[in-house]
């Protein structure tokens, strides 16, 4: 490098100099290898990977043939370490990737295909540019980071680096520069967003001689590395821009005041600083232009407080970090006293690209009031986690799923949480909001400085809310009482909820504390530390409620709520743990009864449970979770006699009059907990055979029929009567029981109505409802199938109906479903299933009319559909795109939701419903408006899960019984003791996770056998010691710690 | 981070008086300069290690600022040591599975074990105790870290044991340069 440039002439000769320079390199054929020492490759071990290169490089002798550069972070931080070699993107490089990188790529041209990025359908995508990561992508701040040498000034200056300085300098015109920065609509990219050109008109047209310019690095906020990122990759862009700022307001001092915690990012500002003097582009006359401007580093101590500007102003001068009110805006009076302008690094970062392109240019991109772009930081649960530069007003869906490629655990996507202690969580519901500053704040959220967490269904939004409210608490300075007191109260009032004791008035309690909190508090810090508590209540009150009322955190992480978390994910809170370890001790008899404590059908759910418990599973950090069905699969097997449970008998139970309508899982359940009190209910039944959807929609090759008769017969053993063909509105109405003396009702009467197709020929013969074409099959044992059978809808039951269509003689099935396969609500398995067993699927397709012939349907006509904007439910909502097609039919069963009407049973009565027509009901007791009358199952939920229906009549049953005594008597929801070996000491076993053996699917067709089969002793017995005992320790007597 | 962990070879080889000589040539170079104070305590806790109190009285002289204005600044920032860290840091993950697993006994075990609170530093200055939040590895749970290693399936009668491994190496390290 050479020495100190004296004029603008000089900086344009060198520059010029040094682009020919590069252009001979790159014509000499030389490939160039950029390898990223951002600090988080740094950590994944880029340093021995250049190593590893540089030695290869040597020994193959091709040192001359490429241009080897270090540069800061490219962004896909997740895929670190990183290398761009010519075009080509690698990633989770080792050292002993290079050898052949060197021998295969660069000696003969062949891409190492094996490192190279790949698109989630597994190809090779060989141009870094269409990498999907970077496709959506607009770099301005971040322009040259990833492409130049951070600590080789001249690699700045071939890109243009310091040229908006030397135009703003030979101009001489600080107010074109004024004029310029608001043209471009920059606002601080700090978090706040003021219009960056009036904070500098304020400080250019303050009085008085001595002015400073500072940069505040003081990034604290947990999850964030932006301006890391910035000064690590591209440091002169921020000297730039401070230069250029400072020439504008007249102050010829600066102060970049950076965080302690960033070594790398010091280092590489102190070098770059270094080199800028020596080149004349700090100092005293800069370029000769009679510019004068020095730059000081400050670092920070570890006070989230300094991020604060006045906090920060206060830490330059030499004293505690505190903040002070503000008017004087620092603008006026600042550092010393004297005016001031403090913006953020990336602020700084974006001005030399704003003078050269022009503020028109800039404002082009972004929307509304919110021009330019953004940097984000993410993190999380999210597969690309990494740095980004996105234009504002990007939707937020599009930045977690088209850039982030979605969550990295495979679980649904909860919230994002964005812009740290400052800022709040936002739902699925709203995926679709813009990010610009004015959308984000409508949510509760703020922009931030851009730190985006995503998380998952494993996130508790509660202890989410606690985790940045300790922060702050531990954070505040303790100057302001709001502020210092205040977030001592909400903390200790988020710790009681978390720890089970939580009150009523808590969620009330927090919002007035947290509103006061906003308004009176001296500094930024203190006005926006509720926004954590705020927001989460705003959008996930619910998670609240359960953790006050219920005791229950749905996410499975507040300990004191948690048993073990399958046990907590199950809604009928089985003691799982418990079970499976009897298992592993062979000790059947007696696993099943600690199952029907909670839940009386272990049977039926081993076949059709949907398992909540496996994806809470902890043995998945491990490898993959407890097979828990499989496992109560072979349980439920080893039963010869179904022992009954604990009856307490009470001939005053025994007299009260209590009639259950619907003898389906959730009616059942209820009669079979109600007799475990003494009671002896009736159960109306409207089809000829109890066991509503288990025995009308499932079909038997997934439960067998026996399976279902056994366990009701268990519950008539209790003493509870069945009368089937007994329909409500038909044969008997709630009044006439009432009449009859009946003390109290329990509705559970399904969500039994098909949902229409709403299109022009919808009436056509042929076109049934595929759960009245299952209701057919399953109780007369035959119903008339099409050869060419299309399946409209996407839940469980349109794959019941297409797979039962397939065993009736169904030539083609095609299941049409205008979303794709990854949020089709059916269980995975099934769908697996269905396609083996040939059913077709017919994704992002919506029916446009059927075509009849002679009033018979002989083909359907459907819209391609693409995935648009994100909707309510966090999924992308289709859109029509294409033409309309022909799928030839002559019959079509229509699966595309469930519904209950009211009409005909509670008219006489009128109960409330809610706004999808299902019935209104306690979610804790099950009473409806009626106080005599309580509901459950799909006739509240709409269409749910066995498990789901088991536990709502649960919950009715303890309902009825407290309305009918006044008292609590659920002796079976006590944790048992289970006295199982365990030996904490030991390592779990190491067997992979097996799964339930299937009959082929040769042996499939024409009948309904069973398609799962059970494991043997042996097998069973392993896959239960698999279980990591995350009861141990916290059960009553037995394995106690 | 990497200011303290520098300090550690020269801490070593210069005693407290040749440090306070030091500090003396530092304080002379920041006389003239605004708001030196945190700068000079960053630089003097790279020297020593952490501030001891004699190096804070020299500052509050020669830096014509009132010891308790000095005592402020440094109780102020978490950057801050008035009591010497360890060479090692041990961390128990008092996270959910942790927690539930015993992550409790075991912090009870390694307070017993060096005779230390949460946020103390041994005598011997071999190790500091800390708790945190996940790690993630709540599988193998309970967990500790000790300096960027993560131990999983601790057991309190174990700790013992886990701690003399690093002694022993450390002490190895030592001998090794020959120090």
């Amino acid at each position: 490098m050479s020495g100190r440039l004296a004029s603008l002439e000089e900086l344009a000769a060198l520059r010029e100099r040094l682009r020919n320079e590069q252009e001979a390199a790159q014509s000499a054929g030389r490939t160039p290898i950029r390898i990223c020492m951002g600090a988080s490759c740094i950590a994944s071990g880029a340093a021995a990977v250049k190593r590893s290169l540089e030695k290869e490089l040597a020994a193959a002798g091709l040192e001359s043939r490429v241009a080897l550069k270090d540069v800061g972070c490219l962004g896909p931080c997740s895929g670190g370490p990183v290398a761009v070699v010519g075009n080509v993107f690698y990633e989770h490089l080792q050292p002993e990737h290079c050898a052949e990188i060197v021998r295969s790529h660069l000696a003969k041209g062949q891409i190492v295909e094996r490192l190279a990025h790949r698109r989630p359908d597994g190809r090779i995508v060989s141009r870094m540019e269409d990498m999907e990561f970077f496709r959506r992508q607009t770099k301005i701040v971040l322009g040259r980071c990833g492409r130049i040498d951070p600590q080789n000034i001249d690699d700045t200056l071939v890109e243009g680096g310091y040229r908006a300085m030397a135009d703003v300098l030979r101009a001489n015109d600080p107010e074109a520069v004024l004029r310029e920065m608001k043209v471009s609509g920059l606002r601080g990219r700090g978090g706040a967003g003021f219009p960056t050109w009036r904070k500098w008109s304020f400080a250019r047209n303050a009085p008085g001689g001595q002015k400073f310019v500072v940069c505040n690095a003081d990034e604290g906020d947990p999850g964030a590395f932006m301006d890391r990122s910035i000064i690590e990759g591209d440091p002169h862009a921020v000297i730039e821009g401070m230069a250029i700022a400072a020439f504008t307001i007249g102050a010829s001092q600066g102060y970049v005041y950076i965080r302690a915690e960033y070594p790398l990012a010091v280092e590489r500002l102190k070098v770059a600083l270094a080199q800028a003097r020596q080149r004349g582009l700090l100092g005293k006359n800069i370029l000769g232009a009679g510019f004068d401007f020095e730059l000081e580093i400050r670092m920070g101590a570890g006070a989230f407080v300094c991020g604060e500007e006045t906090a920060l102003l206060t830490s330059i001068e030499g004293n505690r970090g505190e903040p002070r009110p503000r008017p004087p805006f620092p603008a006026l009076s600042g550092l010393w006293g004297k005016p001031t302008l403090l913006n953020n690094v990336e602020t700084y970062a974006n001005v030399p690209s704003i003078l050269l392109r022009g503020g028109q240019w800039y404002a082009s991109h972004g929307a509304g009031k919110s021009k330019g772009t953004k940097v984000f930081a993410l993190a999380g649960t999210i597969k690309n986690s990494g740095l980004v530069e996105v234009p504002i007003g990007m939707p937020l869906g599009d930045l977690i799923y088209d850039i982030g490629g979605g969550t990295s655990s495979a679980k649904e996507f909860k919230a994002a949480q964005i812009g740290g202690p400052s800022g709040g969580c936002i739902p699925k519901q709203h995926l679709n909001v813009p990010l610009d500053y004015e959308s984000l704040s409508e949510l509760g959220a703020i922009m931030g400085s851009g730190g985006l967490i995503v998380m998952d269904e494993d996130s508790c939004m509660v202890d989410v809310a606690r985790f940045f409210l300790e922060f702050v608490q531990e954070e505040s300075c303790g100057k302001c009482v709001p502020c210092r007191v205040g977030t001592k109260r909400m903390l200790e009032i988020l710790n009681r909820i978390c720890e089970g004791q939580g009150q009523e008035s808590d969620v009330e309690h927090l919002i007035d504390l947290g509103e006061m909190i906003k308004e009176t508090s001296l500094c930024g810090l203190g006005q926006t530390a509720p926004n954590p508590v705020l927001s989460t209540i705003r959008h996930f009150g619910h998670e609240y409620i359960e953790h006050i009322r219920d005791k229950h955190c749905r996410a499975g992480v507040c300990p004191s709520l948690v048993y073990a978390p399958c046990s907590s994910a199950c809604p009928a809170g089985v003691d799982i743990p418990g079970y499976v370890s009897l298992v592993s001790e062979k000790r059947y008899a007696e696993g099943l009864r600690l199952h029907r404590e909670k839940n009386p059908f272990p049977a039926i759910c081993s076949r059709v449970c949907f398992h909540t418990c496996e994806d809470k599973c902890r043995r998945s950090t491990v490898d993959e979770s407890v097979s828990i069905r499989g496992i109560k699969r072979f349980m439920v097997d080893q039963e010869v006699t179904i022992q009954l449970p604990e009856v307490r008998d009470s001939l005053e139970n025994a007299r009260r009059k209590i009639a259950i309508v619907g003898a389906g899982p959730a009616g059942l359940s209820c009669a079979y907990f109600l007799a475990r009190l003494g009671y002896q209910p009736l159960v109306y039944e409207s089809e000829p055979r109890p066991g509503g959807m288990l025995v009308q929609a499932i079909p038997s090759y997934r439960l067998p029929r026996e399976i279902v008769a056994r366990e009701v017969r268990m519950v008539e053993n209790m003493g509870v009567e069945i009368l089937t063909e007994a329909a409500l509105g038909r044969d008997f109405t709630l009044k006439s029981l009432r009449g009859k003396g009946v003390e109290a009702v329990f509705l559970a009467v399904g969500a039994p109505l098909g949902v229409g197709l709403g299109i022009p020929g919808e009436n056509a013969e042929g076109i049934i409802d595929a759960l009245g074409f299952l209701r057919t099959y399953n109780l007369r044992g035959s119903a008339k199938v099409g050869k060419n059978v299309v399946v409209i809808g996407g839940g469980n039951s349109a794959i019941d109906a297409a797979r039962t269509a397939v065993r009736l003689g169904a030539e083609s099935v095609t299941v049409v479903y205008r979303r794709s396969r990854e949020v089709m609500p059916a269980y995975k398995e099934e769908i697996e299933e269905a396609l083996h067993e040939g059913v077709k699927l017919q994704l992002l397709t919506a029916p446009v009319d059927v075509v009849a012939e002679g009033g018979r349907v002989a083909a359907i006509r459907c819209r391609p559909m693409r995935l648009g904007e994100f909707d309510g439910s966090g999924r992308r909502r289709p859109e029509e795109s294409g033409d309309v097609f022909t799928l030839p039919a002559d019959q079509i069963l229509v699966a595309i939701g469930q519904a209950l009407s009211t009409q005909g049973f509670c008219d006489d009565i009128g109960l409330e419903t809610n706004r999808s027509g299902f019935l209104q009901a306690d979610p804790v007791t099950g009473q409806t408006s009626q106080k005599w009358i309580f509901a459950g199952g799909d006739a509240v939920s709409g269409p749910a899960s066995v498990v789901e229906a088991v536990a709502a009549g649960e919950r009715a049953a303890v309902g009825i019984d407290r309305y009918l005594t006044g008292g609590e008597h659920a002796f079976w929801r006590e944790t048992k003791e289970v006295d199982t070996f365990f030996d904490p000491e030991k390592d779990p076993i190491d067997a992979p996770r097996e799964h339930l053996p299937l009959i082929p699917v040769e042996r499939r067709c024409n009948n309904f056998d069973e398609v799962e089969q059970p494991w043997r002793e042996s097998v069973a017995v392993r896959q239960a010691q698999r279980c990591l005992r995350c009861d141990y320790g916290r059960r009553p007597g037995g394995n106690g710690d | 981070m990497s200011i303290g962990e520098n300090s550690c070879s020269t801490c070593k080889q210069a005693t407290e008086e040749e440090l306070l000589a030091q500090l003396d040539d530092v304080l002379a170079g920041y006389a003239e300069v605004p708001g030196a104070l945190i700068p000079v305590l960053q630089i003097t806790q790279a020297m020593f290690g952490y501030l001891p109190e004699t190096a804070l009285r020299k500052i509050s002289a020669k830096l014509k600022k009132p010891y308790s204005e000095v005592a402020g600044v440094v109780g102020f920032y978490s950057f801050f040591n008035t009591v010497p860290r360890g060479r090692h840091v041990v961390r128990v993950c008092l996270g959910t599975a942790c927690y539930v697993r015993g992550g409790k006994a075991v912090l009870a075990a390694l307070k017993t074990a060096l005779r230390v609170e949460v946020g103390e530093t041994t005598a011997d200055r071999m190790f500091s105790l800390d708790v945190g939040r996940c790690f993630g590895a709540c599988g193998l749970a309970p967990v500790i870290m000790i300096d960027d290693d993560v131990h999983q399936r601790v057991r309190p009668s174990r700790v013992v044991q886990i701690l003399d491994q690093y002694r022993r190496e450390t002490k190895a390290v030592g001998q090794g340069d020959g120090k």
